[in-house]
């Protein structure tokens, strides 16, 4: 199972997901997504290492627009 | 130099302003919101920064809803032409400055109608029923100074929110004047759109402006291009503030807004207000002495007033009263303001008007030196 990641778009979504994040006791890291695609492009995500399903709800509830979720392998 | 030209921009600028521009460029010299790489990441955390302290200053709902600009001019064209359209009509104020009245001028050309609503200076209820007066069932956008560039005079911009609200019209407002002089509560007043300059009352670098707005992705863009998001796409992205943020950020001039707003709320809005409005009154009181010095508005109320005051020296042009001033050291603003409606409202559009505004660091000292200065060309 690779690195699990909730994405959020745009570089402001994700540091304001972090810090959201944070203040719930959930450590996260800002990234870019693992790979842009032919959908949509590139954008910024938030790894959240423990607490993924928590995070999303917790994103979701502040009105985070979550894209999806993705996972890294430790190879990409 | 005795500056008193800060209505225009304010200067000096804090000591943490400059900090802040100096470790930008040294520290957060990459793209921010573009790359992974930690110098693009640092530098995204502090536009960022800059971000949540507009939102907290203004009250916004987030800082999602703070769209840096190039200056304020720039933000109420982002609003005004990304909101309004052929058929639509929209009310302004008789005091509006150019960065309000040209785009709104354009915009007639494409079929757009325009009210401008009198003010009335120290009778905010006669203003707000002149606004009242002015809607009709086409009107679609209010848009007014919250502070005449040219005289300070205030308008009441939280009633005029609530009444633009009753008619489910949205209210714009111009804070060029105000942001950093006036309390500002987005969330109290429900004002829509804040258009704000970065490099006059929160002292950060020129080349820095805010729209602050829950409703930035119900406007048109002006400009479009890369925000290092949905690249894929096409379409300029919806959400703001990416919306209305394309191409590469004023990094420096961000952070420097970013130290220069921390520095207000430091100090406190209503100390800076106080200081500059007891300048502007015993400015007023002291040449009230002089025979020679024409005043157009009654001694500045801070009820009714921000701490600009503008004046004649009888019937010379202002810029030849400007001119004299510099030659002593002192920099003021001559002319009409970019403001002609505001020059028409007090019948000086022939021979303009000598501006002063103090800043959070002019001395009362200062204030003395201009009184000696415009006695002696009498």
């Amino acid at each position: 199972m690779g690195r699990p990641l909730i994405l959020v778009g745009s570089i402001t979504n994700a540091i304001k997901s972090r810090n959201i994040l944070a203040r719930a006791g959930i450590h996260s890291n800002v990234e870019r997504i693992p790979r842009s695609n032919a959908n949509r492009g590139c954008g910024y995500c938030i790894y959240v290492p423990v607490r993924t399903d928590e995070a999303e709800i917790i994103l979701l509830r502040y009105g985070v627009p979550v894209s999806g979720r993705a996972e890294r392998g430790d190879t990409e | 130099m005795i500056y008193l030209d800060n209505a225009a921009t304010t200067y000096p600028k804090p000591n943490s302003v400059r900090t802040a521009v100096e470790t930008a460029l040294r520290k957060y010299g990459a793209n921010p919101g573009r790359a992974g790489h930690n110098m693009s990441l640092a530098s995204a955390e502090e536009i960022y920064r800059c971000r949540t302290a507009a939102a907290d200053f203004f009250h916004a709902p987030g800082p999602e809803c703070v769209a840096f600009t190039i200056n304020c001019t720039h933000a109420l064209n982002y609003v005004l032409k990304g909101f309004l359209r052929p058929g639509d009509h929209v009310v302004t104020s008789c005091l509006e400055h150019n960065a309000v009245a040209r785009p709104l001028h354009a915009l007639t050309q494409m079929g757009v109608a325009v009210t401008k609503a009198q003010v009335y200076p120290g009778d905010h209820d006669a203003t707000v029923n002149a606004f009242r007066r002015a809607i009709c069932a086409e009107t679609r956008l209010i848009i007014c100074t919250h502070a005449s560039n040219v005289w300070g005079i205030r308008l009441p911009v939280e009633r005029i929110a609530a009444l633009g609200h009753e008619y489910r019209i949205p209210i714009a407002v111009d804070c060029a004047q105000s942001a950093g002089m006036l309390p500002i509560d987005m969330a109290d007043s429900r004002i829509d759109y804040l258009c704000i300059a970065g490099h006059k009352g929160l002292y950060g670098p020129m080349g820095t402006g805010l729209l602050v707005t829950a409703n930035g992705s119900g406007l048109a863009t002006l400009v479009e291009g890369g925000t290092g998001t949905n690249s894929a796409e096409e379409e300029q992205p919806e959400a703001m503030p990416e919306r209305m943020e394309s191409g590469t950020q004023n990094m420096p001039g961000i952070a420097g807004l970013r130290a220069g707003i921390e520095f207000v709320r430091a100090r406190g809005t209503s100390r800076i207000f106080q200081h500059e409005m007891e300048l502007v009154q015993y400015l007023y009181r002291r040449l009230s002495r002089l025979p020679n010095i024409r005043f157009y508005t009654a001694e500045p109320d801070p009820r009714y007033f921000v701490p600009v005051l503008s004046f004649n020296v009888g019937d010379l042009p202002s810029e030849t009263v400007g001119r004299k001033l510099n030659e002593h050291g002192i920099a003021v603003r001559s002319g009409l303001h970019c403001a002609p409606d505001a020059h028409r409202f007090y019948g000086t559009l022939e021979q303009g008007a000598v501006r002063i505004c103090p800043s959070a660091f002019t001395r009362k000292e200062e204030m003395e030196q201009l009184v000696r200065v415009l006695a002696s060309i009498q």
